[in-house]
This record gives structure tokens, sequence and C-alpha cells, in this order.
């Protein structure tokens, strides 16, 4: 057996080692077994180091072979061919993966990231009545998380992506006796919706320009991070404005980075692994696998650099005003998230993978350790020796008073931006529906003559029903 | 969307006619001069100033979390009794006042609760009405009895419609009517059925026509269903006849009766009702904003940028923050940047802002109170800790001006009126004064839904089945009779039902409790303590309950010993500055306010050492902390995180998978820059005044034989020194933990004993102390030595300080004293671990004092240890009293001899004194922090997110969360305290009339009160003011070789037990071997 097949046997495994766990937990519960913390610890611990296993594997036999990618591909769901010669039709709708100099590393790093979050949530997660539902969930944030890595093509992307997001959102709203949870859960998963959208859109746009969606097909040819673009600079301008949308979403660039704190709502392992490391880096990632796209439109890449060092500074002066931990986390992670993804339209490539990954791995110790806050404050207090409180210059130091209340002000109010989605995009939104809801009604009243509907009269009742009141 | 938002200028006008008219009354008065206008404009804000005081005393008084002060969540009712206390609390504050009912029925079930108990105590409460006959069925006793011991299901209308319809309610009778209950019941009716197809007509009066007929029908419809006539029906055809008789009957029966008026949650705020007619929360938005303008408001240290004006105030910061115009900002409050700016320029005080909102919103002066605190307790955490930092403003690291409390009612008075005005207008298309928005609300809402026909029935239904009423029987019942028996189980309620099922819940504990201690052989042992031979070393440790598995493993490893427990910071309050630490903090009750200030100093012949680690260290400290601020920042950030931070990744994962094995190497690592070991403390002043700098550190000696006095009196060791006294304070190590501070000593107000025993240890060894003790009737012999020390009581460590300054013939017996320790170290982690669910049941010591170690250093650890939880108990008296008594690590135990104390019982005076509001204030913080874990507690500690260095939110914004997490209380059994005090009736009588703390909290029953009395050993319990013999059950105590015989393989609460090894021997010579074999615990 050759060196490349053994990479793509190993590559293969590390993503269906995740699938299978996502089946065998899924299962379990849809039938109603109870499942022991002991036996889903276990499991996940094997599952991911069996993948961890694979994926160095992988990597290694990828090295040896000298080859810049290895392929495996699942065939097409869809195959489609109209005429012959160059001026055919055609659609191809297919699954495959790659595994290269981008692809490997970032999984690498899913399954450490992720092995070390299942271990920590093990034991942080003890007796909490959601143990299971969240185990099944990292499952599938993991399987998620490596296809979309992994993807060689844009549907397959598509499928991970909308596992990641899924999982994220359940995992958001986790506590869902509590209402905050809920909203902020249902606020992120109609941005990752919007996002979703855009990606479609994109991934429409890529099939039309070159009838499939290959990632390599698109790129023409040139492993990564050595791929040139097929397509020409305005299609790549057309389509990669749709996927840069969709990165922005995913990874909470302006202006839809009011979703990134209202995302800790989940237990703190689930924070780290989602919003300190691969969730809100996965953006970025897509932005990075179309890095040929980018380089072929120049308006493209400004854009790309733009978005990224706006987020990078909004976000850097939001965090001026955190005042609990997590959201400076979170605010501190999004500076770099938009560093990177600057980086990426400036054409670093490499630079941008370094980044990615040491900022994951930073972040998500980081977030691990929030709960230290105090006691690391007092620990450096004692070190340094004197009581000391961190610098608090005054907002914006040399800047004129009525500038420092307003970028105060900014910076407390994250920027305006939730203010702007909701009037502008959703206040809208939900009035027009409101106003389809209210044209209905009269319609079918007029039809039925009179009433109401059935739903009206009912109220969901909050009492318990176990016991006399 | 929606028209235009009325602006400031309706808003400010909108007042209900109501309120116009008083004013208009006001005015046209007259008579008034100016002068008297203002005096009584004066006095009604003196007024309205205490009003919001008053409101504020209900808040949460729990300060930054870094210093944990466990107290009474519902402190602000300890003037009522206890049970009256906390149903008004549950009511004020929207929580429950016991556990569900569910539990309750759990606990009867697994015999946790004696159903004997419960009769008993109905009995005892319904005295002379027990046997009062309800609507000629049943006792008034037995009917409530069955309310209490056999479920009684309810439901909505249409749930319990498709119950009867659908399920076998109408078919098979409850699983727990008796069998000779049941067939009673269905011959009877079959009877009656039979009679009346028999009788044509002949029928007496009206009612039974009604009856008779109901019958026919049901017979008629039956036969349809089942074929054959009703003479040939099977037995379970008559069963399902005979409920649905009895169904017929309670339907027909419950038709029509009155309802009693309702008392359902009162609707204060405006907002409440809103959220009645609407569904919307008007407190949604403004909390948004205020959580966050709070956080930055009160802010120590988290945010690089602090608010403008802060230091003006939070009215002055707030408008200053919100009041510039042309900012964009979310629809409801379009209009506040205005309303702040006319603020600004009327120059309004806070409390004009408070009245003008109140006028707005219609209040009248009788609903104003209620209002203002309802208005406070919206957002208690941050409402409370803006009167905690307001009031702490000399310990917290930023203050915030005085009067900042109403300023922040002030604001959020104002926004919840722009609310109130945005959700009116946008749900119900509501223009007009808010004062009247009540009115048109109430009118929406209708009248409170009543319970209806069938869920009135069903639950008469399901009690005739428990009872065997028979429908001939009900359908008997007159009209009056009916509603006499609706009114008495109605009146029965929910509350009333749990609050007699926690009274037995809590009398089964009290009466093994009180069995326990009255066992005749422990009485036996405190009678031969008198005069025993000299120990071979005494312990001294915290009264904490956590020690109490500690002492009794030392005593029964070391018969020959002696415990004494005392509030762990041993009469020694101090501000006390370690040779690591930057600052003082006190060490010493949270209620007293120490005047010394002590330090911790490397001996000189280390100082140089010293001062190279400490730059070392400054230099790391620093490093470290500008990494880890950097890692934020854009450019550095960029820097480190792009080019290490991959580095990252080793610190994760072997912090995780590892963690005590990376903690031991982070120590090794740490002795670079640590202090060196050999520290002395600063405890000797010389004349001058106290004073945190050199030479006003420290104690006069005068004062320091005063301390040892007192605290030797207090425990009661006078006489019979052991040549070696060892003082241990305690504290809790553990990591990632935002409430590290509620695990360490309550008695150091939330910090480490350590130093305060080292203290002692130290001016006990004094000679100048001694000789002023032998003066006043101490004699410590000379060759008697005090050993300071500490356990961590999470990692199960015991360290001593200044043991080289023990004399040389002392060594050897400190070094096997300290083996010994080590040793019970380890079996006590041992007998901790049986707790923990992810420690396995068969751990060896050596195990379990590992898996401790661990459970320190695991950032993923959210139970690093149990704290406080099972605490029940409180012993005050001698230790022989309760020595060899397995107590399950539940029972605060203090030392006091009762033969030492004076006639007018000083010593038990101070004692209680101190000991009453610390145990009591621990036991009814885990009381509540159980009983409701989402409303007094701060619930699951898993998304918990550390605020501003003050507390901890609920992911990412929430109300600040007070009160103890579920994972702190898991384990906990919410029972009041029962305090057992070695002392006579006559002593506490007078303690009672000196302290008013201890007197309250004795009769207001918030801790249940015992007397032992120290010689005869009767106990008498306190009960509606006076002390009640205690008639001892007879169960005699099981008798165990050791600890490990009674807990090995065992992980939920145990009984009592008597432990023969801990027993005090008969007589014992010095060092009386440790049995080492039978305490091994090995795997067996």
């Amino acid at each position: 057996m050759t060196a490349e097949r053994i990479a793509m046997i190993l590559g293969t495994a590390a993503i269906v080692v995740p699938g299978l766990m996502v089946v065998g937990l899924g299962l379990a519960t849809l039938l109603g077994r109870k499942l022991s913390e002991r036996a889903v610890s276990l499991t996940s611990r094997a599952v991911i180091v069996l993948g961890l296993i694979c994926t160095l594997g992988a990597a290694v036999a990828l090295a040896v072979s000298g080859k810049p990618e290895v392929a495996f591909d699942g065939g097409a769901l869809v195959s489609y061919a109209r005429g012959h010669g160059p001026d055919a039709e055609r659609f191809r709708f297919g699954i495959k993966f790659i595994f290269d100099r981008l692809s490997v590393p970032v999984m690498l790093l899913s399954y450490v990231l992720c092995g070390v979050i299942s271990a920590f949530a093990g034991h942080y997660l003890h007796r909490e009545s959601g143990f299971v539902r969240f185990f099944f969930l990292l499952a599938i944030f993991l399987l998620g998380m490596i296809v979309s890595v992994a993807a060689g093509t844009i549907e397959t992307l598509f499928a991970g992506w909308e596992l990641v997001g899924l999982s994220s959102a359940l995992l958001v709203a986790f506590y869902h006796e509590r209402t905050g949870p809920v909203l902020n859960g249902q606020r992120i998963w109609t941005i990752y919706r919007f996002a979703d959208a855009a990606f479609l859109l994109g991934a429409v746009a890529l099939h039309h320009m070159t009838g499939e969606g290959d990632f390599d097909r698109m790129v023409g040819y040139g492993a990564w991070p050595a791929g040139v673009a097929t397509v020409t600079s305005s299609q790549a301008l057309f389509a990669g404005t749709f996927l840069l949308i969709a990165a922005a979403g995913k990874s909470a660039l302006v202006p839809f980075s009011g979703w990134l704190p209202r995302a800790m709502e989940g237990p703190t392992p689930s924070s780290a692994v989602f919003y300190g490391a691969l969730s809100v880096h996965l953006g970025a990632y897509l932005l990075l696998r179309i890095s040929p796209l980018i380089e072929a439109s120049t308006p493209l890449a400004i854009l790309v650099t733009s978005l990224g060092a706006i987020t990078a500074v909004y976000a850097a002066v939001a965090r001026r005003t955190q005042t609990d931990i997590k959201s400076q986390l979170c605010f501190a992670s999004l500076t770099q998230v938009g560093i990177i993804v600057a980086e990426i339209g400036l054409g670093l490539r490499y630079l941008a993978l370094a980044h990615l990954i040491g900022h994951a791995c930073l972040r998500t110790l980081q977030f691990l350790r929030a709960p230290s806050a105090i006691s690391d404050a007092v620990a450096a207090e004692n070190a340094i020796g004197e009581r000391s409180l961190p610098s608090t210059h005054s907002r914006g130091g040399l800047l004129p008073a009525a500038v420092q209340r307003f970028l105060y002000r900014f910076s407390l109010e994250r920027g305006f931006l939730d203010t702007l989605l909701n009037r502008f995009v959703a206040g809208p939104f939900v009035a027009l529906f409101r106003f389809f809801d209210r044209a209905e009604r009269k319609w079918t009243e007029a039809l039925a003559g009179a009433g109401r509907r059935e739903s009206d009269a009912s109220r969901p009742s909050f009492e318990s029903h176990e016991y006399l009141p | 969307m929606t028209a235009p938002f009325p602006v400031d200028a309706e808003l400010h006008l909108g007042r209900s006619d109501a309120l116009i008219a008083r004013e208009r009354v006001a005015l046209h008065d007259g008579s008034e001069s100016p002068e008297r206008a203002a005096a009584a404009r004066d006095a009604r804000r003196e007024e309205l100033k205490r009003a919001i005081e008053h409101a504020a005393h209900y808040l949460p008084s729990q300060g930054p979390i870094g210093v944990f002060i466990h107290h009474n969540t519902l402190h602000a009712f300890e003037h009522l009794p206890f049970h009256g206390g906390v149903e008004e609390g549950a009511r004020v504050y929207g929580c429950e006042p016991y556990l569900p009912e569910r539990r309750y029925r759990e606990f009867l079930a697994s015999g946790r609760i004696d159903p004997e108990e419960v009769e008993e105590i109905l009995d005892r409460e319904l005295r002379g009405s027990a046997e009062e006959v309800v609507a000629t069925l049943v006792p008034r006793r037995d009917l409530r009895s069955a309310m209490l011991l056999r479920p009684l299901y309810g439901g909505t209308d249409k749930e319990l419609r498709w119950f009867v319809a659908e399920s076998d309610a109408l078919i098979r009778f409850r699983d727990d009517v008796e069998p000779s209950l049941r067939s009673r019941l269905v011959d009877r009716t079959r009877r009656w059925a039979m009679r009346s197809l028999a009788s044509d007509g002949a029928v007496a009066d009206a009612s039974d026509v009604k009856a008779s007929r109901a019958l026919r029908e049901q017979i008629e419809q039956f036969t349809r269903r089942y074929g054959s006539d009703a003479e040939s029906w099977s037995g379970p055809t008559w069963n399902a006849f005979a409920l649905q008789a009895v169904w017929r009957a309670c339907r027909e029966g419950v038709h029509g009766a009155p309802h009693a008026p309702t008392t359902s949650h009162r609707m204060i705020r405006h907002r409440d009702l809103l959220h009645e007619a609407t569904g919307v929360n008007a407190d949604q938005p403004v909390g948004e904003l205020l959580i966050r303008f709070c956080g930055a408001f009160l802010d120590q240290g988290v945010a690089a940028w602090h608010p403008p004006a802060r230091e003006e105030g939070f009215l002055a910061s707030f408008i200053a923050t919100y009041g510039s115009a042309g900012v964009l900002c979310e629809a409801w409050r379009k209009p506040l940047a205005k309303v702040l700016r006319r603020w600004k320029r009327e120059g309004l005080t806070s409390l004009d802002a408070v009245q003008e909102s109140l006028d707005d919103l219609g209040v009248m002066p009788h609903e104003r109170d209620d209002f203002l605190r309802a208005t406070a307790l919206a957002l208690r955490g941050w409402a409370g800790m803006v009167v905690q930092v307001e009031q702490r403003h000399s310990e917290v690291a930023r203050p915030i001006p005085p009067g900042s409390f109403e300023e922040y009612l002030a604001v959020r008075l104002l926004l919840d009126r722009l609310s109130l005005a945005y959700f009116a207008r946008r749900e119900l298309g509501y223009d007009g004064p808010l004062a009247d928005l009540n009115a048109t609300l109430r009118k929406k809402i209708g009248k409170p839904r009543h319970a209806t026909v069938e869920q009135r029935a069903f639950v008469v239904f399901q009690l005739a089945q428990v009872f065997g009423w028979s429908a001939e029987q009900l359908a008997g019942l007159s009209r009056s009779e009916w509603f006499e028996l609706l009114d008495e189980i109605e009146s029965f309620g929910g509350v009333e039902r749990r609050r007699l099922l926690h009274t037995a819940y809590e009398e089964q504990y009290f009466r093994k409790t009180l069995d326990a201690i009255g066992e005749p052989t422990l009485k036996r042992q405190a009678d031969r303590a008198r005069n025993h031979p000299r120990p071979s070393f005494q312990a001294v440790f915290c009264i904490d309950e956590r020690e109490e598995s500690f002492r009794r493993r030392l005593e029964e490893t070391t018969p020959a010993c002696e415990t004494f427990g005392a509030a762990g910071f041993f009469c020694v309050p101090i501000y006390y500055r370690g040779a690591g630490d930057a600052d003082f903090s006190a060490l010493c009750p949270a209620v007293m306010k120490p005047k010394h200030w002590v330090t911790e100093d490397v001996v000189p012949r280390l100082q140089q050492d010293f001062a190279r680690r400490r730059k070392a260290r400054r230099l790391f400290g620093q490093a470290t902390r500008s990494v880890s601020s950097n890692s934020h920042n854009l450019f550095l950030g960029a820097v480190l995180s792009a080019g290490f931070g991959w580095i990252a990744a080793l610190p994760l994962t072997t912090r995780v998978l590892f963690p005590r094995l990376t903690a031991r190497l982070r120590q090794h690592a740490s002795v670079l820059i640590r202090h060196p070991n050999e520290t002395f403390l600063h405890l000797e002043r010389g004349d001058c005044s106290p004073d945190a700098h050199p030479p006003g550190l420290g104690f006069q000696p005068s004062e320091m034989a005063d301390i040892v006095e007192r605290m030797l009196r207090d425990m009661g060791l006078v006489r019979n020194f052991a040549r070696l006294v060892l003082f241990v304070g305690h504290g809790a190590g553990s990591v990632n933990n935002p409430h590290q501070s509620a695990y360490n000593c309550g008695a150091c107000g939330g910090g480490r004993g350590g130093p305060n025993a080292r203290s002692f240890a130290a001016m006990a060894n004094d000679p100048r102390v001694r000789e002023t003790l032998r003066s006043r009737g101490v004699t410590i012999p000379d060759d008697t030595q005090f050993v300071g020390g500490f356990h961590d009581t999470t990692a199960d460590s015991v360290e001593f300080s200044d043991v080289d300054q023990l004399p040389a013939e002392h060594q050897s017996e400190f070094a096997e004293a300290e083996r010994r320790f080590a040793r019970v170290s380890q079996l006590n982690a041992q007998e901790r671990c049986r707790r923990f669910v992810s420690a396995p049941l068969d751990l060896t010591p050596e195990e379990a004092l590992v898996h401790v170690e661990n459970r320190a250093e695991d950032l993923s650890q959210v139970r690093p240890e149990a704290g406080h939880a099972t605490n029940a108990v409180t012993f005050v008296g001698r230790r022989a009293r309760t020595r060899g008594l397995y107590m399950d690590r539940r029972c605060f135990l203090t030392s006091y001899d009762p033969a030492i104390d004076d006639d007018n019982a000083t010593i038990v005076g101070r004692i209680l004194g101190a000991v009453v509001p610390v145990c009591a204030g621990i036991n009814l913080e885990y009381y509540f922090s159980f009983v409701d874990p989402y409303g007094y507690g701060c619930a699951t500690k898993l998304p918990h997110n550390v605020s501003g260095f003050l507390g901890v939110m609920d992911g990412a914004a929430s109300d600040l969360r007070t009160g103890l997490p579920w994972q702190m209380v898991e384990i906990h059994e919410p029972m009041r305290s029962i305090f057992i005090v070695e002392t006579t009736e006559a002593s506490i009588r007078k303690v009672m009339i000196r302290d008013e703390n201890v007197r309250r909290a004795i009769e207001n029953e918030w801790i249940r009160f015992v007397l032992l009395h120290p010689q005869t050993g009767a106990l008498t319990h306190y009960q509606a003011g006076e002390f009640v013999l205690h008639r001892k059950s007879g169960r005699v105590l099981e008798t165990f070789k050791t600890s490990y015989h009674v807990f090995r393989g065992q992980r939920d609460h145990l009984d009592y037990a008597l432990i023969a090894s801990g027993l005090l021997p008969e007589e014992f010579g010095a060092w009386s071997p440790a049995p080492e074999t039978q305490h091994a615990g090995a795997r067996s």
C-alpha cells in the first residue's frame, strides 16, 4: 500500500469515527436507553483518541508520500450532463474530502481541543441533568467541524457547517429552562441561518460557474496554498462576496458581532470550544479554503481585509468596557479573528493558519480558566506586591471629552450593532410578516364566515400539575 | 410599524386624574405658608428616603464574592417565627418556602419521613379540633392526614377531562385503597343500584329523585355497553360502575359551591399586570441595560475603561453616559436622553426623581413601600450589590459615593416608565397616562380564574376512594355539608401541607439526634472524664462540622489524645498580611472589626534570599499579567497568539488531564520565586497604638494574656494541660472556583485560619503571658508547648508552623503527633470520599488522599469538597459528651465546660453570641439555597461568569446570582440547625435576656434549641416559650469498632452510632498505640 493510500484511508477514518459516535449516542438516546456518565465519557474519549491517531497517521503518511494533498472521493450524489464537448452542461453534487496542508493541521487542532474539552466536561458536568445531551451535541459539533474542515466540495462543507451551527445554537440554549439562553440561542440561530443562506447562494453561484462544487476544480490547479482560481475575477467577486457574508456570520465579524457575547450562556466548556476556539474560526477557515478566489479578485481581497480590520478594531474598542470575564475573552477572541481574516485578505495564508491554531489553543485555555479570574487577580497582586488595579486610563486618552464619551457609549453598547440589526433588519422583517399574518387572518376569517383561530383561545399553562395547588 | 413614540412631555405630564385632584386639593388648601410647605416637602422627602432604605433592607446582603460570608438568606424576616418568615419571604421574593411536595412524598416512601410523626404533628397542631367530623363523613384529622400521606393529583381543567375520559381513572381504583374498603364501597353501590332498579318512584324528596334518576341513567348506559342486565355484571364492571357513580356524585356535589377568596400572587408593579395581560416582560430590556451599566459602574477592575463621571455617583454617571442626543438606541428608550437632560437641567435630586416616577406611575402613598420594595427586588442581585459596595467603601478597591442606591432606584424607575409606555403602546395601543395603565390592564385581565367543577370534584373523588365513601353516601349529603367538605379540603393548601411534611422531616432527625446525645454511655464517659490522666496531646480545631470526622479519627487512632473545638479565629481577630501577600485581610468573624495588625516576615538570615526571590516573583507576576492582559489586545495579542499561542496547548492538556502532577510540578518550580518557609510573625507591639506599620504591628503582652485566657476558659481547657497543645486553623484551597472563599473558615470571615492558630500558639508560649495567666488562676505547666497549624479541608493536608522553635525534648513527641495527623488526613480523606460519586467506594486511605489532592487542583472540578453541606447540628459542651459518637460530619462542635462558667453564664453567653449567628447563618444559607436553588441560591455553577470581581452571572448577562451554587448544596438536607447546649435553663434565660440575637433565634425558632443538663444529662427542648423534656425512644445506638466500619460502602446520610475505639478509654498511658491494622480500611 502506498503512503498516499494510507493517508487517504486514515484521513477518512478520522471523519467516520465521530460520525459513529453521533449515531451511537443518538440511537441510544432515541431508544430511551439511559447511558451512564462513565460510558459516555469513555466513548467520547475513545472516539477522540482514535480520531486523533488516525489524523496523526494521515499527517505522517501525507508527509512521507510527498504529495501536497490526498483526496477521498465518495462519488457524486447527483451527476448530470447534457451535450458533449466544452459546451456541455454539467452538474455534479458530490461528497469528497481532501487532506492537505490546510485541512490536516486544523483537523488535528479540532481533535486536540475537543479532546481536552471532553475530558474537562466529563468532570465539569458530573451529575448535571444534561450530561448525555451535552456530549451528544459535542459529538455533532466535532463531526461537523471535521467534515467542514476536510471537505473537498462546497456541498460537503455546507453539510459540516450546518452541523456546527445546529449544535452551537442548541448548546447556547443548553439551559432551556431559563429564558435568557433560549432567546440568545434563537438569536444565534437566526444569524446562522442568514449566513447559511448567503453560503447557499455562493455555492449555487459557484456551481453555476464551474458546474460542480469541488474546491480543486474551482481552484483549477495546484494544492493549497498554491492554488490559482479558474474563475474570472468578477465571478470570484460575485461568489466570494456571498461566501464572505457566510463567513462573517459564522465568525461574528461586523455587523454580526452582537451574537458572540450572547453565546456565553452554556456551560463553560462549551463557551470555550465554540467561541474561544473552533466555531468562531470556522468562517476564517472557509475564507482560507477559498483563498484562491480571494486572490483572483482584488476588490474581494480588499473587502475581506477591511472587514477583518474593522472587526478587529471594533472588538478591541468594545472589549474596553466589558466587565465580565467571558465577554472580555470573547471580544479578545474576536479581535484576533478579525486580524486573521485581514491576514487572509492580504494573502498571508500560512501566517493566518498559524495564527488561527495558536489563537485557538491560547483562548481555550483562557476560557477554561475563566472562573479563576478572582484568584488570578489576587495572585497577580500578591506577586507584584501591591494592590494595583489594572490601568484605568480614561477613554481614548487625549481625545476631546465628547469624543471620549461617545467612544465609551459606543463600547458599552457594543457598537450599537444589535440595535442596528434589531431596528433596521429584524424590526421591518417582523413587521412585514405580522402584516402578512393579519392579511391572512382577514381573508381566512372572511372565507370561514366568522370566528377566530382555535389556537387564539388556548394559552400555555405554566402551573405544575403534579399535585394539588 | 408603530406611530411615533409619545414624547417626554406627555410622559411627564401623564398623571392620573386622581393625582391631579389630590394636588389641586393640596394647592388650594391655601392656608399653608411657604415655610410650612417646604417643611412638609422635606418631611415627605425624609419619609421617602426611609422607605427606600427599608426597601434596601430586603436585598441580598452578599458582598463582593472574593470574601464569602454565610448569612441567613432571609435575614430580613428574622423578626417573624421561622415558618411565618419563610412563607412571607417566599411571597416577597417569589420563591419556595419548602421543598416541592413531590420530594416529601419520596421521603415518605423511603422512610425518611415517619407517617406516625406526621400524624402526631397533625394532632398537636389541631389540638382539640382533631376529632371534629367534617360533613358527617370523616374526622378532620383523618381527612388532613390522608391529604398529607396519600398523593392527591390535580391538573388543569383540560388535562383532567382528558384524564377522566381516556385513562382508567373511572375503571380502576387507586392502588392505595385497601381491598376491604374497596369491596365495601362496590358492594354498597351494587345494593343501591339494585334497590333503585327494584323500586319504582317511591322516593322521598327532590334530591333523591335527582340522584336516582342519575343512577338509572348510568345503569342504562352500562347495560348498553356491557350487554347483559345488571344482575350478571362481573366484578370489574361493578368496580367501574361504583367509581363512575362516585365521580358523578362528586361533580354534582361540588357544583355551585362558593369559592374561597383567592390569595394568589399579588401583582404589585405595572410590569406584573402587563405581563399577565400580554405575556410581554417589560423588565427584560430594562434589565439588559441596567445589567450592563451596573456592571460598568460597580466594576472592581475588569474593564479598562470606566464610565464617565463615575466618582459623582450613579445618577450623574448614568446621565453622562446615556444623556447624549443623536445616538442610535433601541426603540423603547428613545425618550431617555431627553428626560435625563431635563433632570440634569433641573438639578433633580435622586429623591425628586423617584418621586416624579412614583407620581407618574400613579403609585398611591399606601402602595408606595410595597411598590418600592418590589421594584428594588426586580434585579435584586445588582441592586443589592449597589448597596453593598456603597456600604463597604473602605473594603473595596473602587468605592462608590453614598446615595448610589437611591440613584439606582431613580434610574430604574425611569427606565420602567419608558419600557411600560413602549410596550403598552405596542401591545395594546395604549397611549394614556401610566397612572391609569393599571386600571386598564386589570380590566383586560379580568377576574382570576377559580378552580373548575372538574378540578374540585377530582379531589373529592380521590378522597372518596381513599375513605370508601360510596356514591349513595355522597349523594345524600346536603348542600351545606358539601360546602363544608370542600371548604375543609381547600383550606388545607399546598404550603400548609408542605409545612407539616417539612416539620415531620425535621422531626425525625431531631429525635434521632436527641436520642444519640442522650446515650447513657456518653453520659458515663463525661462523668469519668473529670478526673482522667494527662493526655498525650491536645488538639484544638475549629468548630466547623468538617473537622468532626478529623477529630473523631484522631481520637480513634490516638485514644490518649484530647480534642477541642473553638471558633477558628481562636479569639485572635487580626488584619493579617503574609510574607507573600500584597495587602492585609481581616481574619475574624464578619461581625468583628480587628484592632490589631499582624504581618509575616522572612527570618533575617534569609532576608537577602527573600529579596531576590521577591524580585523574581515580581518579574514573573508582571510578565504573567502582561501576557494575559496583552493577549486580549489588538497587536500584542496577535503576536502572542500567532507566535506562541500553540504553547498554551501544553498547560491546557496537562492541567486538564493530569491536574495533581501538574500542580506538583508547578509547586516545585515555584520554589524559585516563593518566599522561604522560615518566617516569623510580627506579633509583639511596644507602647504605641496598634497600626498597620511596623512599630504598631501586633499585641502587647497584656492583650495577649487576655486573648489566651479567654480562649482557654471558653473551651474549658484550664487544667490538665498535655505536653503538646496543637491549635489547628483551617481553610480550603481549590482552583477555578469563584466561590472558593465560601469553603474557607467562617469564623475567619471567609479567610484561612492558619495565621490565627499560629499567633495564638506563639502568645500562649510566651512566658510573660503564662505568668499573667497564673496570677489569674490558669496555670500552664512549663513543659506544655503550643503549636499552631493549618488544615486544608479540600486536600486534607495539615501543616504546622514554628516547629523549629519547639524545645528539643518535645521534638520526638511532636514528630509522633505529626505522624498521627498525617495518617488521620488519609483516613479523613477516605471518609469524605464516600460522598463523592466520582470516587470509588473501595478507595484505601492512601488512594483517597490522592483523590482529594486531585480534586483540589483540578480545573474541571466543580465539587472540590462538600463544604458545609449536610450540616444539621451545633453542639456546645464538653467533648466528652460526644466523643466516640459517629456524627457523620454534620455537627459543629464547640467546646465549653459548664463547670467553670460563672453564675451569670458569662462564658456560654459569649460563645452563643458568636456561634448562633455563624452556625445558624451557614445552616440557613444552605437551607434556602437547597430549597429554592434558582430563587435563593445561584443554581448550577456551570454557566457562571465572573462579573466585575463582584459576583457571578448566569451566562452572558443576568442578574448577579447570590446564594450558594447547587453543586455546593446538592447533598444537603434542608433542616434548621439543632443547637444542643450543655447548660441549665436558668443560665440560658439569662443569656436570652442579655443577647437579643440569641433570644430572637431561639424564640422565633430559626434554630431548634435543646438544653443538655450538665449534671443529670436530661434533654429539654424549646417549644413555644418553655423547655420540654425529651422522652427517649428506647432505641439503642449501634456500636462499631471504628468509623470505617460505619461508613464503608455507604454514600448517603448515616445514622448516629457509637465508635468503640473512639470512646475515652478507662485508663491510658501516654501514646497508647494507634491500632493501625483495624483502621487500614483496605479493600476487603
